[in-house]
């Protein structure tokens, strides 16, 4: 099973980001763990699924742009920009979350500031940031899918740092 | 579990109540698609304030629960005492209280000391009981800590310490995850402690 699988071209967002090639080692170890690559892509299409309401796939795409803007993760964020451009967003506002600047809309400023701080300094969650989400119109349920889709992009950028690694080193020996 | 709990730095492996700062799903009121998500992850999930919270969003709990358990449990690669000491260190160097107590006393259930968790929680950058531990510990803190910095080296001292490659991605897996769990633990509630608890 795993031999026919892996002559597939790339399966998933972690195979193209990295990237890992058909045949390649790092993907052919990566494999081994088939349920994690599956469930793994399947968190991806439930954090980006349009059938998620409270907060625009849109609004979700420029979250993950932001969060690995901000974690360095220079492929991650070209496939995010890759995405909004396809989703129709506005390339200004595209370069402004890329880049960290300020952007206009009071909501999505908000969404941003809570999307970089959960990245880079976790414990300094609050309840009053909850709060301030709250105010910003943000439901229970699209609180609960912010959160979920930053843990998220943190878990995706050091699965893809890792397997980044792991290519190469095996360029390398 | 050892009868005198480790308390250092305000980390310790007792067990912790976790208090969610958002209302939780109503069990009883729960979609089919909520329930199914909760128990995929554990038969306990049900009563878990924070499984109830992120069964707000159902099909992304079902994923990540799916993912959870498989990175945890799967048969063969590293030992599943390392994958709960790499947990362990994330969530250390993330400040997450609650996911260290719980993954400390799972460390001390699979390998039968805590030694090395003691460590850990006074300070993770020297923790470790042998080389090999020492070498997880600190790809741990850095995978946590600065993503963009690890590198064919980092994955080189890792094999020098004895790891094969199918542990190292089992180590990477479990530390990525506990980036992602560390986060929403840290951010839609707190933890409360056995006093705090009982009063």
């Amino acid at each position: 099973m795993t031999t026919s699988y892996d002559a597939s071209p790339s399966i998933d967002v972690i195979d193209a980001t990295v990237p890992l090639a058909p045949g390649q080692a790092t993907r052919t170890l990566r494999l081994q763990r088939d349920k994690v690559v599956a469930a793994t892509q399947g968190s991806y299409d439930a954090m980006f699924s349009p059938a998620v309401e409270g907060l625009s796939v849109a609004e979700r795409l420029l979250v993950a742009l932001h969060a690995c803007s901000v974690s360095k993760a220079a492929t991650l964020a070209a496939h995010y920009r890759e995405q909004l451009l396809a989703e129709g967003a506005d390339r200004e506002l595209i370069a402004a979350v890329g880049s960290g600047a300020p952007v206009a809309d009071a909501r999505l400023r908000t969404v941003l500031a809570f999307t970089a701080s959960l990245i880079e300094r976790p414990i300094e969650g609050d309840e009053a940031s909850v709060g301030v989400l709250a105010e910003a119109g943000l439901s229970t349920p699209a609180i609960v899918a912010l959160g979920q889709l930053i843990a998220f992009l943190s878990y995706q950028i050091r699965v893809v740092a890792g397997l980044q690694a792991l290519a190469a080193a095996e360029v390398q020996a | 579990m050892s009868a005198v709990p480790i308390r250092i730095k305000g980390f310790t492996n007792e067990v912790l109540s976790w208090k969610p700062w958002l209302d939780p799903v109503v069990v009883a009121t729960a979609t089919p698609a909520q329930l199914a998500a909760l128990d995929e992850m554990s038969p306990q999930a049900r009563t878990s304030p924070y499984f109830l919270v992120l069964a707000h969003q159902p099909e992304m709990l079902l994923q990540r629960s799916i993912a959870f358990n498989a990175i945890m449990f799967a048969p063969g690669g590293m030992p599943r005492a390392e994958r709960e000491l790499g947990a362990t260190v994330e969530s250390r160097v993330n400040g997450c209280v609650y996911c260290a107590s719980v993954h400390a006393q799972r460390f001390e259930q699979l390998a039968k000391r805590n030694d090395v968790i003691s460590q850990v929680f006074e300070e993770p950058a020297s923790a470790g009981t042998t080389a090999r531990e020492k070498a997880i510990v600190e790809f741990s803190i850095r995978l946590g800590a600065e993503p963009d910095k690890v590198s064919a080296e980092d994955v080189r001292t890792l094999k020098e310490a004895g790891l094969s490659e199918l542990e190292i991605l089992d180590l990477i897996h479990s530390v990525a995850l506990f980036a992602w769990a560390n986060r929403l633990m840290l951010n839609l509630g707190e933890p409360v402690f056995p006093a705090a608890a009982a009063s």
